[in-house]
C-alpha cells in the first residue's frame, strides 16, 4: 500500500463532518494512523513476515521429521528394503503432485525469489509456498538427498509476497517483500540470521541500503527467535573443541580450499549437464524421473550408506565428532554428490544448502584425515577440516564467499577458526570461478530461459571510473581574481575554446574564448573574471567516482574538472562528453553470456 | 487453477496491524498446540527407545545401545538423561574415536550446568580414558566440589578414590599422596571406607598413611582381621617389626587360617629372634645372636656357591666373575675375630662382623634367589640397617 493514511472508511468519512462527533477513541485512531508512514508500516510488516515465515518453516520442518520417522523409521538401518520402496514411491506421488497439482515449485528458491524480485513485480503464488512445504516434506522425509532450506526460503518469499499483495504496497515495497520473506525463511532453516541476511543481500538482492538491510534483518531476526522458541536454541550442530594453532597449516587448509573448488565444480557440472537433458526427454518420463532418482539414493542407502538419505545433519554431526575414518567420509562425499545430483535434477523439489554442507563436511574430513597421514604433526582436528570444508564447499558450489564464512563461524559459534575458513573458503572459492565461469543459480536460470541479474558478475566487473576517462590537466586555468582582459590576452594564443576558472575562495566555473572577446570589447576587461561569470559553480568530479557520475554531466558542460579530495582547488585533470562516451564505446549495453 | 486468498483486510494501518497481530496470535497458539502433540509423541517415542538402549547394554550390546540412545536423543534432544547416558556409552564402547563424540556431548551438558558433579564425573573419566591426568584431575576436582543429587558426601569421596586409583595408574605418585591425605581427613567412620583408604595408601607404598587407616578400623572395630592383617603387614614392610608381631599375632590368633599373616608373623619373629642391635637386649644374648648369623651366613655363601656351580676351594686364589669366593675369603679372615666379642675394648667388632653377614646374604640373594628362614631375616635386617644409616 503506497499510502495507508489517506485510505479512509465511508463511514468515518461521514462521521467526521460534524467535529462534536469526533469521540476521544476516535481521535486516538487516527493519532495512530498518522504515524504510520509506508516505511514504518513495511518495517513492521516485515516483522511480521518474519512471525508467519518461522511458524511455517517451524510446521515444515516437523512435517519433516514426522514424515521421516513414519516413512523410514527412527533407526534406518542397511539392506532394509523399506530404503528402497520409500523414496521411489514417494517419488512418485511427488512427480504426480508436482505435474498436475503444483507445476510452479520445480527448481530452485532462491531464483524464483530472484525472479519475483527482478521479473514478477515480488509475485510469487502462494500455491507455492504449499506446493513446497507438502511436495519437499514427502520427498525429504522419504530421504531424497535433498535439505529444507531452500524449500524454507521459498515458503517464507510466498507468504512475503501475499501478504504484499493482499496489503496493495508499493511496487517498489512489494518487490522487496520476497527477498524479505526469504530471509525469514532461510534463517529459520538455519537456525542463523547472520547467514541469512547476507545470502539474501549477497544472491538475491546484491545491494545494500539502510532499509533493504533493516527489513530483512528485522524479518530473519523475528523467524528465528520464533523458531527458538519452539525448537530450543541449539545449534544445528554440536561442535567439539577446534582449534587453529599455527600458520603452518594454512597450507593444509588451502590445499582443503582447492579440492573442495574442484568437487564444487564436478557437482554444479554434473547437474548443469544432466538437468536440461533429463528435462528434455518426453513429459511422461517426469513422473518417473523422481521415483527413479529415489531408487538410486535409496540404493546407496540399502548398500551401506543410509547417511546420504535425506539432508543429513545427523551424519555431518558425527563425521565432525570422528565417527567416519577417512575413506568412508571420501565415499560418502562422492555418493552423497550422485545422490544430490539426481535427485535435484530428477524436478524433486527441495534444497542444496543441507547436501552442500553435507558433501563439504565429508570431504574436509576426508582431506583432514588424508593429510594427518602424510602429515602427522599437523594439530588441526577431524572436527576443524569438517567445519571447514562445509565452508569451502558454499564458497565453492553456492559462490556466496561472504555467507560462506559467516555461515561456518554462526553454526559452530567459534571465531578461532575464522582464519582457516578464510583461507580454504578463498582458495574454493577462485579454483570454483576459474574452472567454472557461470555459478550454478545463475546457471539453472538460464536453463530456465530467464536472464536475471547475475550478482556475481556484478560484484566482479571491473568498474570505470571517472580517472579511465580522464583528461589531463589543460595549459590554461584561469583564475577567477584575474580581470578580464588579463585573462583574454591568456587564452588568445590558445589552441583550446573552453576554459576552466578557478573560483575563489573555492569551487569552479568555465568559459569561451569568444565570452571572454565579447566581454573584453563590451569594455569590461577591468572587472574582475568573478563579477562577469554566473554564480552558478561548475561541478567537479573525483577520479575515483564510476564514471557513470560523469554521464549525467557532460551534456551541459564541455570540460568537467576532476579535482583531488583533500583539495578541490587542485585539479587532477578533466574529463568531457568525448572522453566519457570514448571510454564506453568499447562495449555493449547488455552482455548475455551463454547458458553453458 | 489460480489461488487468490479473497481480499477482507480494510485499508487502515492500525487495523491491519492489528488483524496481523490476532493472526500472529492465533498462528503462534496453534503452532504450539501442534509442536506440543509432537514433542509429546516424540518423548514417548524417546522413552521407548531409551528404555531398549538400557536393556542393550546391560547385556554389554554397545553399537546397540548407542544407536537406540541417539534416536531417544533425536526424539528429545534437550533431555540431559539420555545425553549423559549416550555419552557413557560412546565411553564405555571401547572405540576411542567415540570419545570426542562423548566429550562432546558431555561439554554440552556441562555448559547448561557446570557445577554438576555426574557430567564433572563423567567427563573426568573420559579424559581419565584419554590418559589426560590434567584435565581428568580438574574435572574430577569438579565432581568433588559439584553438586550431588543424593549421598554428596560418599559420592565425593567415591570420586576422589577413583581419582586416586587413576593417578597411581598413571605413576602419578605425588598427586596420589596429595589426595590421599584429602582422602583420609573426609572419610566417615565407617571401617570399609578406612580399610579402602589404607590399600589406596599401601599402592601408593606410604605404608603409614596404611597403618593409620587400619589402626583407624581397629579403633571401630578391635577385631577385624583384615585390619590387623593390614596393619600387621604394613608395619612389616618398612621394617617396623615389633608393631608388625603384635597387629600380626593378632590376626593369626583372630584368623588362624591366615596363612600369609602367619608367614609374615613367622619372618618377623625370626627378625625380632636374630637381630643383634636389638635395643633391650643383654651383651652375652647379642654375641650369641652375632655368632649364629655368622653360621648361618656360611651355610648360605656354602649352599649358594653349590647351587650355582661354583667352587669356592678350587678357585679360591683366582680371579672369578663370581663374588662368592671374594665373600668367603672376607668371611674366613673374620672367622677368628668372633673370639674377640667378648672384649670391650672392640666396640665395632659387631657391625664389622654383621657388615660381611649382611654382604653375604645380599649377594646370595642376588645370585641365588631370595632366601627363607633365618637368612630372610638377616636379608630383612640388614636391609634396615641400611635405611636406617640413609
Amino acid at each position: 500500500m503506497s499510502n495507508p493514511a489517506p485510505v479512509v472508511n465511508p463511514s468515518t468519512a461521514s462521521s467526521s463532518t460534524s467535529v462534536t462527533r469526533v469521540t476521544p477513541s476516535r481521535r486516538l485512531f487516527h493519532t495512530i494512523e498518522g504515524v504510520f508512514n509506508e516505511e514504518v508500516f513495511f518495517l513492521i510488516l516485515c516483522v511480521f513476515i518474519g512471525i508467519f515465515s518461522g511458524l511455517a518453516v517451524v510446521c515444515f520442518r516437523l512435517a519433516i521429521d514426522w514424515t521421516h520417522l513414519a516413512l523410514l523409521g527412527p533407526l534406518p538401518q542397511t539392506h532394509n528394503w523399506r530404503l528402497l520402496a520409500v523414496p521411489s514411491l514417494a517419488g512418485l506421488v511427488v512427480a504426480i503432485l508436482v505435474m498436475h497439482v503444483f507445476p510452479g515449485i520445480r527448481g530452485s528458491g532462491v531464483n524464483q525469489t530472484k525472479s519475483a524480485l527482478y521479473i514478477f513485480n515480488g509475485f510469487i503464488p502462494f500455491r507455492t509456498a504449499i506446493g513446497k512445504f507438502i511436495c519437499s516434506g514427502i520427498a525429504i522425509g522419504s530421504g531424497q538427498s535433498l535439505g529444507p532450506e531452500d524449500p524454507s526460503l521459498q515458503i517464507g518469499a510466498s507468504i512475503a509476497s501475499a501478504l504484499g499483495r493482499q496489503l496493495e504496497i508499493s511496487r517498489e515495497k512489494l518487490r522487496l517483500m520476497a527477498p524479505v520473506g526469504a530471509a525469514a525463511g532461510l534463517a529459520a532453516a538455519f537456525n542463523a540470521p547472520i547467514s541469512a541476511v547476507l545470502f539474501v543481500i549477497e544472491e538475491v538482492i546484491g545491494r545494500w541500503s539502510a532499509g533493504i538491510l533493516g527489513s530483512v534483518v528485522l524479518s530473519a531476526v523475528a523467524s528465528v527467535v520464533i523458531v527458538r522458541s519452539f525448537l530450543g536454541s541449539e545449534p544445528l550442530f554440536r561442535i567439539p573443541v577446534t582449534a587453529f594453532k599455527g600458520p603452518s597449516e594454512l597450507l593444509a587448509y588451502a590445499v582443503l580450499g582447492i579440492v573442495g573448488g574442484v568437487a564444487s565444480v564436478i557437482f554444479a557440472k554434473s547437474i548443469g549437464y544432466l538437468r536440461p537433458r533429463l528435462k528434455a526427454l518426453p513429459r511422461w518420463t517426469q513422473y518417473f524421473q523422481p521415483a527413479l532418482a529415489g531408487l538410486l539414493v535409496g540404493l546407496i542407502g540399502f548398500l551401506g550408506f543410509p547417511q546420504v538419505m535425506g539432508a543429513g545433519y545427523g551424519s555431518m554431526d558425527e563425521a565432525m565428532h570422528g565417527q567416519y575414518a577417512w575413506k568412508v567420509l571420501a565415499l560418502l562425499a562422492v555418493f552423497k554428490i550422485i545422490a544430490t545430483t539426481v535427485s535435484f535434477v530428477s524436478g524433486t523439489p527441495g534444497g542444496m544448502f543441507a547436501p552442500t554442507l553435507f558433501i563439504g563436511a565429508m570431504l574436509g574430513g576426508a582431506v583432514g584425515g588424508v593429510e594427518h597421514i602424510f602429515f602427522p604433526h599437523l594439530t588441526g582436528s577431524t572436527s576443524t577440516y569438517v567445519l571447514v570444508g562445509m565452508g569451502v564447499l558454499f564458497a565453492g558450489f553456492l559462490r556466496v564467499p561472504m555467507t560462506s564464512v559467516f555461515m561456518v563461524l554462526e553454526v559452530s559459534g567459534n571465531y578461532e577458526i575464522i582464519v582457516p575458513v578464510i583461507v580454504a573458503n578463498t582458495f574454493s572459492y577462485l579454483v570454483s570461478r576459474g574452472l567454472q565461469a557461470v555459478p550454478i543459480f545463475d546457471l539453472l536460470t538460464r536453463q530456465d530461459g530467464l536472464i536475471l541479474p547475475s550478482l556475481e558478475e556484478d560484484r566482479e566487473e571491473a568498474i570505470l571510473r571517472v580517472e579511465d576517462a580522464m583528461l589531463p590537466v589543460p595549459t590554461t586555468v584561469l583564475s577567477a581574481q584575474d580581470y578580464v582582459d588579463a585573462n583574454f590576452r591568456r587564452v588568445q594564443d590558445s589552441t583550446e575554446s573552453a576554459f576552466l576558472v578557478r573560483m575563489h575562495p573555492s569551487g569552479w566555473n568555465i568559459t569561451t574564448r569568444e565570452k571572454l572577446q565579447r566581454l573584453y570589447q563590451e569594455g569590461k576587461g577591468e572587472l574582475t573574471l568573478a563579477s562577469v561569470l554566473s554564480a552558478q559553480s561548475l561541478p567537479s568530479l573525483y577520479p575515483d567516482l564510476p564514471l557513470d557520475s560523469a554521464i549525467r554531466y557532460v551534456n551541459d558542460y564541455s570540460l568537467i574538472p576532476v579535482v583531488n579530495r583533500a583539495d578541490s582547488h587542485r585539479l587532477e585533470g578533466v574529463v568531457s562528453r568525448d572522453s566519457v562516451f570514448r571510454k564506453y564505446g568499447g562495449r555493449s549495453a547488455v552482455e548475455v553470456p551463454s547458458a553453458t | 487453477m489460480s489461488w487468490k486468498v479473497p481480499r477482507l483486510i480494510p485499508r487502515s494501518a492500525p487495523i491491519i496491524l492489528l488483524i496481523l497481530t490476532l493472526a500472529a496470535a492465533s498462528g503462534f497458539a496453534a503452532v504450539s498446540h501442534f509442536v506440543s502433540r509432537y514433542n509429546a509423541n516424540q518423548q514417548a517415542r524417546g522413552r521407548k527407545l531409551y528404555a531398549q538402549g538400557q536393556s542393550d547394554i546391560q547385556v554389554g550390546r554397545y553399537e546397540d545401545t548407542i544407536a537406540a540412545f541417539r534416536a531417544a536423543l533425536s526424539c528429545d534432544p534437550t533431555n540431559s538423561q539420555y545425553q549423559l547416558s549416550l555419552a557413557r556409552a560412546l565411553r564405555d564402547s571401547n572405540d576411542p574415536r567415540r570419545l570426542d563424540e562423548a566429550e562432546s556431548y558431555l561439554l554440552d551438558l556441562w555448559q547448561r550446568t557446570p557445577q554438576d558433579a555426574a557430567i564433572n564425573l563423567a567427563l573426568a573419566r573420559v579424559e581419565a580414558h584419554r590418559g589426560d591426568v590434567e584435565n581428568a584431575t580438574r574435572y574430577y576436582h569438579n565432581a568433588m566440589y559439584g553438586v550431588w543429587d543424593s549421598d554428596p558426601d560418599g559420592n565425593r569421596n567415591r570420586a576422589r578414590i577413583e581419582l586416586i586409583k587413576f593417578l597411581l595408574q598413571r605413576n602419578a605418585r605425588a598427586q596420589a599422596d596429595s589426595e590421599l591425605i584429602a582422602l583420609a581427613a573426609s572419610l566417615p567412620p565407617d571401617p570399609n571406607a578406612h580399610l579402602q583408604a589404607a590399600q589406596l595408601f599401601e599402592q601408593a607404598q606410604d605404608y603409614s598413611g596404611a597403618l593409620a587407616q587400619y589402626e583407624q578400623v581397629l579403633r571401630i572395630d578391635p577385631s577385624n582381621s583384615e585390619a590387623l592383617a593390614g596393619a600387621g603387614e604394613t608395619a612389616y614392610r618398612p621394617g617396623n617389626y615389633t608393631v608388625a608381631q603384635r597387629y600380626l599375632r593378632m590376626a593369626v590368633d583372630h584368623n588362624p587360617e591366615d596363612s600369609a599373616s602367619r608367614q609374615l608373623l613367622a619372618s618377623t619373629d625370626l627378625v625380632l629372634g636374630a637381630n643383634p642391635f636389638h635395643s633391650h637386649i643383654s651383651d652375652a644374648e647379642r654375641n650369641r645372636r652375632i655368632t649364629a648369623a655368622f653360621a648361618q651366613a656360611e651355610d648360605r655363601l656354602d649352599h649358594c656357591a653349590l647351587q650355582s656351580g661354583v667352587d669356592l676351594k678350587a678357585t679360591n686364589n683366582l680371579p672369578s666373575s663370581s663374588a662368592l669366593p671374594g665373600l668367603q675369603a672376607r668371611w674366613l679372615l673374620t672367622q677368628p675375630d668372633l673370639k674377640l666379642l667378648r672384649s670391650p675394648a672392640e666396640t665395632d667388632l659387631p657391625d664389622a662382623i654383621m657388615d660381611i653377614v649382611f654382604q653375604i646374604e645380599q649377594q646370595t640373594a642376588a645370585t641365588c634367589g631370595p632366601p627363607e628362614g633365618l637368612d630372610l631375616a638377616l636379608l630383612l635386617i640388614s636391609k634396615k640397617r641400611e635405611a636406617a644409616s640413609q
